[in-house]
């Protein structure tokens, strides 16, 4: 019996009965550490019992989500609040991916365009903001709490650590289960799920699926890509590992660990930088041109000797005198990988789509990255240049719906760098935030499948303006696209205004776009505060939420880097034009009654629930920001 | 590092940026200023001195200063002294350099004519990309490739072509906030200063609303709240709807009458904007209307076009004159304006006192939108 083909009916079995049953194989392999167990004796001292421990379990989830980075946080988010049950299976011991304490890489998004950011809303940018009010001392390690914390509070969510999807089963072209292997408890999951979702960059589980998916470069000719090589060929750009380390106040020695590489930056780029050094250097990385999954390990020590052989010519070389008191305290075992597979979807992004900012009717996140491809060689080709800033963008661009899900395995979807997508297009969407929209598009997408026992393909072809409605109901931006959604009642308010303007129009909240952007106001702002404004319906209507987009001042970065920076572009706290205190009233037969207050807003997007109320008018009183002196609004909807 | 007040004989260089023959000017008296000013590439406040050119009749036309082209932390840069000029109300006009002098790019390029001119365009825009940018952005600009993805290298500062000369985008960083910075407020402080009260009359009705505003202002600082300047102001900003948030601030420190009696004039012949402005200031001025002078403004409520002037009229008598028999009589005809119009009133009129005709009115209104209220 082969053994795909024995899982096929293992799982079966295992659906039937709760259990999957043992096998014996001479095959190396998951299965044998989980199964195989006749040969363990545990002898209970307290209890006296022996006998072989259960470790196989199944569970039943609506949504199951791979990886547990920005991509994988915000699909898990996204599906479990929009009523899906929901699995987070993330194979390391902390969530963030890239951006955990074990990789540290700042979770960037569409930072720069023309000087300013042009930032990521929705689950990513809330996530960033609980992390600004948590971690007020942008420590790594806590931020890693701050994302377990984000994650755990939704009610419709399960997270797994330390459980890696490493097989998935199959039923026809769907997976029917994903085979996890949790490391700390010796466990076998079997997850079975109508609808999965692979953001585990690597995406092990989709590969086993049968899902079909390319590595290396694409040709120039294939998607008539300038910056692509002449010919296709297997460079896949490399894994970084950082480091940071500390100004101790005096002298510090160090003498580099038996296994570094000497390192005397002989013949080096002119561009191989090292500004900032201090924090990490991120050009030690080194990619490969074949099977860069198989070469992890064996790159992961080439990347520690390198480290070490750098900050030995940092320290010992005589050429950084500014580093004589700087002792590494924190150094990266695990690299941070940038590109493997890339799995095909019913569309393959390319370096046009982005640069000539093609319009999608089924677009779903945007990026803004510039095309940045990093040196494949990495810092084994220290003569060439550690990247290609191939173009850089001067508005955002789209990304599809069509390239999140599979091709070809008809229940999986993508998120992160393992989309489908050329490699030129990845030197973009790589960007952590720019994955993390991906996510609460499938998120979101994989919710509206199960609503219509439908698969993500249907979704594209039929459900797809609802897809987009929604993702913008929560505080998405979609390039070029004006929200419209049937069901907000303030867009039948006969007029809106504030008790003061000092730019923008109140009846702005209502234009179905939550940002300025290509240099038109979409917003209302007060004079001063405390502010108001009003909505006023010709008819009387049920409504029993409000649902408001307030100014978190998109057009300045807000994620937790190791500098610390603070200035137009880069903020270090939270931002003080977000709305921090407001209430909310409703006229009732003439009768202003308040409908509630928040003293503690958090989130650009506030949403406001109370017992349904029939009503002419609303108002919305603001009294506090964080720190601006006047109160910017870019939207309000009501709800029944 | 300011300190090259000297002597120069000054050359302009290009020549474009003469004066032109036609356009001269009679200098009568010059007058120096020091001050502080904070400038993004330095930690602390900067002193300077500014000159300030009066005209025979003792009004500002120009004013210079003498600032460094550059300022670099790495002292890598030449510094060059540069003349900047601007108009009476803080308005960049144009450079000037030393005989001689020329500017320098990265790598000690000489600019060149096209340079001088882009150089001149960029600081005559006050909407530079400069005005946002920090100075640790412009410093990265020769490491336009820099990778940032990874750790913590500095973000490279993307410029278009026309928005900065490239080489020298620290120079023009520098020269752009010397030109458009914090000294724009301090010379129209100094304007308004030296004005007398004909010249600050005439300032109040200048067709360039820039001298309104420092005209104001200087009133403001004189504490001069007399009639002669109060009409002028009422008559202007009843016109302009973009003077209002100056002008409200102005007469809110007025005298209580004058105040009344200006916030009344404006609201009669004010438009939308101004009648809102009125009612917005006595609903939390710090004076308290008395009810003759709202039973008064009651009288202009059929002017009140909008339901939003309409609604806050109405929460200002409820606040502040209930039941008045005034404005009760003045609200009933609204009862058959537009109907959220008519919906405000008859809820207002709800919580009136009011005679048993007027509850009959109001009673054929309820049957009549009964299930619209």
């Amino acid at each position: 019996m082969k053994r795909r083909d024995f899982f096929r009916k293992g799982a079966t079995a295992a659906v039937a009965v709760g259990a999957i049953p043992l096998i014996a194989t001479s095959c190396a392999g998951p299965d044998d550490m989980v199964y195989d167990r006749k040969n363990d004796k545990w002898y209970h001292l307290g209890t006296g019992k022996t006998g072989v421990n259960s470790r196989k379990k199944t569970n039943e989830y609506d949504v199951a989500v791979i990886g547990g980075g920005a991509a994988g946080i915000c699909a898990a988010v996204a599906a479990a609040r929009n009523g899906s049950k929901t699995v987070l299976i993330q194979d390391r011991s902390c969530l963030g991916g890239n951006a955990s304490s074990e990789i540290r890489v700042h979770l960037n998004g569409v930072n720069n365009i023309k000087g300013k950011a042009e930032r990521e809303t929705g689950i990513i940018e809330e996530l960033l903001l609980h992390n600004r009010f948590e971690n007020e001392q942008e420590a790594f390690p806590v931020f890693d709490h701050v994302m377990y914390d984000f994650v755990v509070r939704e009610p419709n969510l399960t997270l797994m650590l330390n459980t890696q999807a490493i097989e998935a089963i199959m039923d026809g072209d769907k997976i029917k289960s994903a085979l996890c292997w949790q490391a700390t408890t010796e466990t076998m999951f079997t997850i079975n799920a109508p609808v999965y979702i692979d953001c585990s960059g690597d995406g092990l589980l989709a590969a086993t699926s049968g899902a079909t998916y390319r590595t290396g470069r694409e040709g120039k000719k294939e998607f008539n890509e300038k910056f692509a090589p002449d010919e296709p060929d297997g460079w896949q750009m490399g894994a970084t590992l950082l480091m940071s380390s500390k100004d101790m106040g005096k002298p510090m020695k160090y003498s580099p660990p038996s296994y570094a590489v000497k390192y005397t930056h002989e013949g080096g780029h002119k561009r191989r930088k090292f500004a900032g050094f201090q924090d990490g250097i991120w050009w030690i990385e080194i990619g490969s041109d074949d099977d860069i999954i198989a070469d992890a390990e064996k790159n992961r020590h080439t990347l520690m000797a390198y480290l070490h052989g750098v900050w030995d010519y940092i320290k010992n070389s005589g050429k950084f005198p500014e580093a004589e008191n700087l002792a590494l305290d924190w150094v990266g075992s695990l690299p941070g990988r940038r590109e493997s597979r890339r799995f095909i979807g019913d569309y393959i992004v390319s370096e046009k789509d982005m640069t000539e900012h093609k319009h999608f009717d089924d677009a779903v996140a945007f990026g803004g990255w510039s095309l940045d491809e990093h040196n494949p060689g990495g810092i084994l080709d220290i003569k060439e240049r550690p990247s290609f800033f191939h173009y850089h963008f001067k508005e955002v661009y789209q990304f599809p719906f069509r390239s999140l899900y599979s091709k070809n395995v008809s229940n999986l979807m993508f998120a992160g760098r393992n989309v489908s997508q050329t490699h030129i297009a990845l030197s973009s969407s790589r960007i952590m935030a720019t994955c993390a929209l991906q996510g609460q598009a499938v998120g979101t997408a994989a919710t509206l499948c199960n609503k219509y026992n439908v698969l993500p393909r249907e979704i594209y072809k039929k459900h797809i303006k609802e897809l987009q409605e929604q993702l913008m109901r929560d505080d998405v931006f979609i390039p070029k696209q004006i929200a419209n959604d049937p069901k907000d009642l303030a867009k039948k308010a006969i007029t809106i205004f504030g008790a003061t303007t000092s730019s923008g129009d109140a009846m702005n909240l209502i234009n179905g776009i939550s940002r300025d952007i290509y240099g038109e106001i979409n917003h209302w702002k007060s004079d001063g505060l405390s502010a108001q404004i009003q909505v006023e319906w010709e008819s009387p209507i049920e409504i029993s939420s409000i649902e408001i987009k307030c100014d978190t001042n998109v057009k300045r970065n807000i994620m937790m880097r190791k500098d610390s920076k603070n200035d137009d572009l880069y903020g270090n706290s939270v931002p003080k034009e977000m709305l921090k205190a407001l209430s909310f009233e409703a006229r009732i037969n003439g009768q202003w009654k308040s409908l509630g207050e928040i003293t503690d807003n958090r989130t650009r997007l506030i949403k406001h629930k109370f017992d349904t109320v029939k009503t002419t008018a609303i108002k919305v009183k603001m009294t506090e920001t964080y720190g601006a002196e006047s109160v910017k609004l870019f939207e309000i909807r009501c709800y029944a | 590092m300011m300190h090259f007040i000297k002597t120069y004989s000054w050359l302009l260089v290009p020549i474009f940026l003469l004066v032109s023959s036609n356009n001269v000017k009679v200098f009568d008296k010059t007058n120096q200023y020091a001050i502080s000013i904070n400038h993004p590439a330095e930690k602390t406040p900067v002193n300077v001195l500014i000159y300030q050119v009066l005209d025979k009749n003792g009004l500002p036309i120009e004013y210079y200063m003498d600032v460094p082209s550059v300022i670099c932390l790495e002292k890598v840069c030449k510094v060059i002294p540069v003349r900047i000029f601007w108009n009476n109300l803080g308005e960049y006009q144009k450079y000037k350099l030393e005989k001689g002098a020329t500017l320098e790019k990265y790598k000690a390029d000489l600019f060149e004519t096209q340079d001088y001119i882009k150089l001149q365009n960029i600081l005559s825009d006050t909407n530079s990309p400069f005005k946002e940018v920090y100075y640790d952005e412009v410093l990265t600009v020769p490491k336009l490739e820099e990778d940032v993805d990874a750790v913590s290298g500095a973000t490279a500062l993307e410029l278009d072509e026309e928005d900065t000369v490239p080489g020298a985008a620290l120079g023009c960083y520098t020269l752009w906030h010397w030109a458009n910075g914090e000294i724009v407020q301090k010379i129209k402080n100094l304007t308004g200063k030296v004005l007398s009260e004909n010249q600050l009359a005439k300032a109040l009705i200048d067709k360039n609303r820039g001298y309104y505003f420092i005209g104001i202002n200087e009133l403001e600082n004189r504490k001069d709240f007399r009639s002669q300047f109060v009409n002028i102001i009422i008559g202007e900003v009843v016109k302009e709807e973009l003077l209002l948030k100056s002008t409200f601030n102005y007469l809110e420190k007025l005298p209580i009458e004058v105040y009344f009696k200006a916030t009344k004039k404006i609201f009669i012949k004010g438009e939308k904007a101004q009648k809102l402005a009125v009612i917005r200031s006595l609903q939390y001025s710090k004076y308290k209307p008395q009810k003759s002078y709202l039973d008064e403004l009651s009288n202009q409520m059929s002017s009140l076009k909008s339901f939003q002037e309409v609604s806050i009229f109405l929460d200002l008598m409820q606040s502040k004159n209930q039941n008045s028999k005034i404005v009760i009589k003045n609200s009933m005809p609204l009862l058959d304006a537009d109907f959220i119009i008519s919906r405000r009133v008859y809820w207002f009129l709800k919580g009136q006192e009011i005679s048993n005709p007027q509850k009959e009115k109001l009673q054929q209104f309820y049957q009549k939108y009964k299930n619209s209220l």
